[in-house]
């Protein structure tokens, strides 16, 4: 555990040197007739912040297992674990905090999540590579996973998103680096839908779609994602999108019943816990869907808002 | 050659009301533990000849002794059922075997098996191993094969049929409903033996080995 | 308990175990021994009980018994290798030859289900060249089924099993994709892996009868495989899939009856010379079952003995032996392995103990011997190792309980090794008797000139695999044996085969044979999926036949 303090302290030292630099703009939200308007942007990056509390919530958990699976044989698999529970810190604050304009420490624990994601990625792929048959099915199926590290980075992204969106003016069209910020957030969610359902896809296939309702996280997410792109690239979207997107909310936390489930199958089900929890199917990954679904609605109101003016 | 592999504190048994054992191997166990100590298919004299070689070919304090095994198994069964032209079905080879290895006791030093000195056991047995003649009567038998067949093909298979041997060779044991998670080289489950050396030094081992349930 | 299997027959009064659900039991349709059903089954194991099964689906009345246990595995079966005796064929025979083979676990099961309830599950199809090994190989006998269609009747035998295996295997002709997942390989099988890496041969993750995912039919479910490694000691999980889990509890909802503790001794032949039914022991007492057609599936020991035990006055050398082959050409596989010790502990006794494979010297014809042989991941169990060092090292004393303390960093990889058929390696009665009253098998084999040259072959490759992964005190374990073929020889000619392609006498046409003794030759892989597609076969030519007229006295 003296590990992740230590992760943490140097996380926060260096968000509060850097927020020195950056000069930042918060300020309550304000008044009049802009009221309204300043309302729905804070709202829209709580619900982003939320989006990536949720994503983070199912990334500690689940590395949290797979890597006491694996015996934390390498110190670095404690990284995910710090991380994680930094963003769901960062995605609360955020959650409570009803102010304007970006936070510098929130902002740089998000960025540090995109960029950890990427750094796990590039070392589950190590991984892979150093196993005997190297990219073959057998380590995609059983080394570490490529797609799990690349969660973080998802959440990382909306958590980002989030403070993006939050720092826009009232009073100003909400805007990321100069795009309408819905659609930039329903572009990054539909890709980050793409890559859960490819890597839900992938264990789904390792066990042989045994039951048709394995079937969901490869198709309905998909599909929400095509919806997502379309209101990105359009900048409108009808009500089907919603309902897509938000059934695939849904499904996430469903999800967990169904691997509860799955878990309960294999021999003696969650009386033998220790063994099954880790064999069976992972109970903690659905929500990652239920996560971005949450990043989407909040684009698609977003646009929806962009679009009324 | 590197030191042998350790396992302190490491007991199989304790495993024994947890997700690892089932009750058929609850009661199997159970059964090989408590087998009667006493002679039912062996004469008195043939027990000692055949516990003598049990100690022989099995050295150290074991417990229950291996020829208490042996001959439960052979009063209850036929054991592996084939004969070969040069060695009985079992229960006729062991009787045999043990009859014979007293008889080149006593040809060779005047006394039965069992009260020959452990050199002088242990140097019947390698004659025997290596196929030269013997002082004894073995009949039709060959005591080279009965030896191979019979003395290393039965009662190393007693010694590890217990839970004493497992932890003493690090052995998972018992596996159902609970079967293993870590498969990858070197990886160990939290109920598995841990060894001096892969998984720490002794006392963080034996600490370890306390857990392993 | 699993003892009350062996007291008295479970089977009785309109239900049978079932083997799905903790304590279940399913109704079974039962026949008078006077009713003349239209088959009775001579044993229940991948050739036997695949056919239950199969024939009772296509509606024939069918009688299979076994002289084994109806046993429970989720409830009755130990985590314990001496426990688990009982599910191994232990009755008395006799070995002799200048290599007598090993009885027991490695090739002779005792239960309902037969040898697949030990089996190690491995799942594989013959090399088609094989099929015609005499015309194209130049060695053996040729089978008389052609490649293609057994190419079928393989992948028909996957799909009912759910094999889970590689997504694309690395030799012989394209096969379409297993119907589950390989599973996780273990540290034995990557060692194996990394070995055939390095000495430049492929490998890969053999295909396995046990499940990597939940499966559910009709009839129940199964969990995965949760890794146990006591396989060949019977599955306590349910997930390996065997004829006692797939075929039998198919064949009992189809209509089939199962007799278990049920010892056929005698096929009785009519005045007409066709067979008329068996005589059986079950419950203390000799019984007589009358049947149209008989089938036996009693492997390549006990196949060949029922049929020379049933000799009569018509038939005095036994039935079917017109040929004099019945009995002859029995063929083992040579199981030699190479051990060697790593530093990291290994504990091969995790997970089913052959999870990869090479089959490299199958497809390899630039040998100096004739036929192949692949090799297997190990995973020996304590008592095995035991077995293996006194045995290859004739260590005892402190020595052996010394070396013992390596079990877990202990590495192997064991053959499967083809031997050529030849007559003088065969099966005959004994004058022994056994508890039934009945002359006890004599089993007769020395290896071969071609044999030997392979084995060597296999060490000195088996030994570069394990010497390639940095394992230390390398030794070999020459002597060892396994599964059994041949006795029964199927062909294209009475003069040289027992049976047709169909497994139909050719001198009793209602007689028929379907196990691992039909083969003509076996190949260098385990038998198990082949005799397991071969019952398929059989199964739907009979129903051809059958709809032809061309059965004796049965007509669908």
């Amino acid at each position: 555990m003296t590990r992740i303090a230590r992760l943490i302290a140097i996380a926060a030292t260096t968000a509060l040197t850097l927020s020195k630099k950056r000069q930042l703009q918060r300020s309550p939200a304000a008044t009049g007739a802009l009221v309204g308007q300043s309302r729905t942007i804070v709202t829209a990056a709580r619900r982003l912040n939320r989006a990536s509390g949720m994503i983070a919530g199912s990334v500690l958990i689940d590395s949290a297992m797979e890597h006491y699976r694996g015996n934390f044989s390498n110190r670095a698999m404690w990284t995910p674990l710090a991380t994680a529970a930094m963003t769901i810190g960062a995605s609360a604050h955020g959650l409570g905090d009803r102010q304007h304009g970006a936070h510098t420490v929130r902002d740089t624990i998000y960025s540090t999540a995109g960029a950890v994601g990427l750094v796990g990625t590039a070392f589950h792929i190590y991984n892979i590579t150093k196993q005997v048959g190297g990219l073959s099915w057998q380590n995609l199926f059983y080394a570490a996973p490529l797609g799990a590290p690349a969660a973080i980075t998802l959440s990382g992204i909306t958590g980002f998103l989030a403070e993006r969106v939050r720092h826009n003016r009232p009073g100003t069209p909400e805007l990321i680096f100069g795009y309408p910020a819905g659609q930039v957030v329903a572009g990054g969610t539909a890709l980050s839908l793409l890559a859960t359902s490819a890597e839900a896809g992938l264990l789904h296939f390792r066990g042989a779609f045994h039951n048709p309702a394995m079937l969901l996280p490869v198709t309905m997410p998909p599909i929400s994602a095509a919806l997502l792109l379309r209101a990105a690239l359009t900048g409108s979207a009808g009500r089907m999108t919603t309902y897509f997107v938000g059934a695939t909310a849904a499904m996430g936390l469903a999800g967990v019943v169904f691997h509860a489930y799955g878990v309960s199958r294999n021999k003696g089900g969650f009386k033998n816990w220790r063994q099954t929890l880790f064999a069976g199917p992972p109970l903690p990954a659905p929500p990652s869907f239920t996560g971005l679904a949450l990043a989407g609605l909040s684009a698609l109101s977003l646009i929806r808002r962009a679009r009324r003016g | 050659m590197a030191e042998k592999p350790s396992f302190p504190g490491y007991d199989t048994m304790a495993r024994r009301d947890t997700q690892s054992w089932n009750e058929p191997t609850r009661q199997a166990i159970d059964a090989r533990l408590s087998v009667p100590r006493e002679p039912r298919f062996f004469t008195v004299e043939e027990w000692d000849c055949a516990d003598a070689l049990c100690q022989l070919i099995i050295p150290g304090v074991i417990d229950p002794p291996l020829v208490a095994l042996l001959d439960a198994a052979l009063h209850d069964g036929d054991g592996h059922g084939t004969r070969t032209q040069t060695v009985p079905y079992r229960r006729e080879a062991w009787r045999q075997g043990v009859n014979a290895l007293d008889s080149c006791a006593r040809g060779s030093h005047g006394k039965p098996f069992a009260q020959l000195g452990k050199d002088d056991q242990s140097a019947l047995l390698e004659t025997i191993q290596r196929g030269e003649p013997t002082a004894g009567q073995w009949g039709a038998m060959e005591p080279q094969d009965f030896f191979k067949r019979c003395v290393l093909g039965d009662i190393p298979a007693l010694f590890y049929s217990l839970p004493q041997a497992w932890n003493e060779i690090g052995f998972g044991g018992p596996a159902s409903p609970r079967g293993y998670v870590r498969l990858e080289l070197g990886h160990r489950d939290p109920w598995e033996a841990a060894e001096v050396g892969p998984d720490g030094d002794s006392d963080t081992v034996e600490r370890k080995n306390r857990h392993v349930v | 308990m699993w003892s009350d299997a062996l007291n008295a027959p479970r089977a009785r009064d309109g239900k049978a175990p079932d083997v799905l659900h903790q304590g279940g039991w399913v109704e079974m349709r039962e026949y008078r021994d006077t009713e003349e059903v239209d088959f009775v089954i001579v044993g229940t194991g991948a050739g036997g009980g695949t056919l239950a099964a199969r024939l009772a689906e296509q509606g024939f009345s069918v009688v299979a018994m076994d002289a084994g246990g109806w046993f429970r595995p989720i409830e009755e079966f130990a985590s314990d290798e001496t426990a688990q005796e009982m599910i191994y064929w232990n009755d008395h025979r006799v070995t002799d030859g200048a290599n007598p083979l090993t009885m027991g676990g490695n090739n002779s099961g005792k239960a309902i289900g037969g040898s697949t309830v030990h089996y190690a599950m491995v799942a594989l199809r013959f090399r088609p060249e094989w099929f015609k090994s005499r015309t194209l190989l130049g060695y053996g006998a040729d089978w008389p089924i052609d490649w293609r269609e057994m190419w079928h009747w393989y992948a028909e035998a996957e799909r009912q099993l759910s094999i889970a295996g590689p997504l694309s295997y690395p030799w012989g002709p394209k096969r379409g994709r297993y119907p589950f997942r390989a599973h996780e390989l273990n540290g034995a099988a990557k060692l194996l892996a990394e070995g055939a890496q390095k000495t430049g041969i492929e490998w890969t993750e053999t295909p396995l009868a046990t499940l990597s995912a939940p499966y559910r039919d009709a009839n129940g479910t199964s969990p995965p495989c949760v890794y146990r490694g006591f396989c060949r000691f019977g599955c306590s999980t349910n997930a390996k899939r065997s004829s006692l889990t797939v075929f039998i509890p198919r064949a009992l909802a189809a209509g089939a009856e199962v007799r278990d503790l049920a010892m056929v001794g005698k096929i009785e032949t009519g005045p007409d010379g066709r067979a008329t039914g068996v005589h059986y022991h079950r419950d203390g007492e000799w019984r007589f079952q009358k049947a149209k057609n008989v089938i036996v599936a009693g492997y390549a020991v006990e196949t060949p003995r029922l049929l020379l035990n049933s000799a009569n006055d018509r038939f005095p050398d036994g039935l079917a032996n017109s040929s004099g082959l019945v009995g002859k050409n029995l063929m083992t596989q040579s199981n030699s392995a190479v051990w060697g010790r790593m530093d990291t502990p290994v504990r091969s006794y995790k997970g089913p103990p052959s999870l990869a494979i090479s089959e490299h010297w199958n497809y390899d014809d630039n040998n100096d011997f004739h036929g192949g042989y692949l090799w297997l991941g190990q995973g020996p169990m304590p008592i095995e190792w035991a077995g293996v060092l006194t045995g290859a090292k004739g260590l005892w004393g402190d020595a052996l309980r010394e070396e013992m303390r390596d079990y877990n960093h202990m590495v192997g990889v064991k053959m499967v090794g083809e031997t050529l058929p030849n007559e003088a390696n065969r099966v005959t009665l004994a004058d022994d008797v056994d508890q039934y009253g009945l002359k006890v098998a004599r089993i007769t084999f020395s290896y071969g000139d071609n044999d030997k040259a392979m084995i060597d072959h296999a060490l000195q490759q088996m030994r570069a695999s394990i010497d390639a992964v940095d394992a230390s005190d390398i030794f070999d374990q020459p002597d060892d044996n396994c599964h059994l073929g041949g006795t029964i020889r199927m062909g294209d000619d009475p003069t040289t085969s027992v049976v047709n392609a169909d497994g139909r006498s050719w001198d009793i046409p209602n007689l028929w044979v379907c196990d691992g003794s039909l083969f003509p030759t076996v190949g260098g892989v385990n038998p198990s999926l082949t005799i397991y597609a071969l019952a398929l076969r059989m199964a739907d030519r009979i129903g051809e036949m059958s709809k032809r007229g061309e059965l004796y006295r049965c007509r669908m």
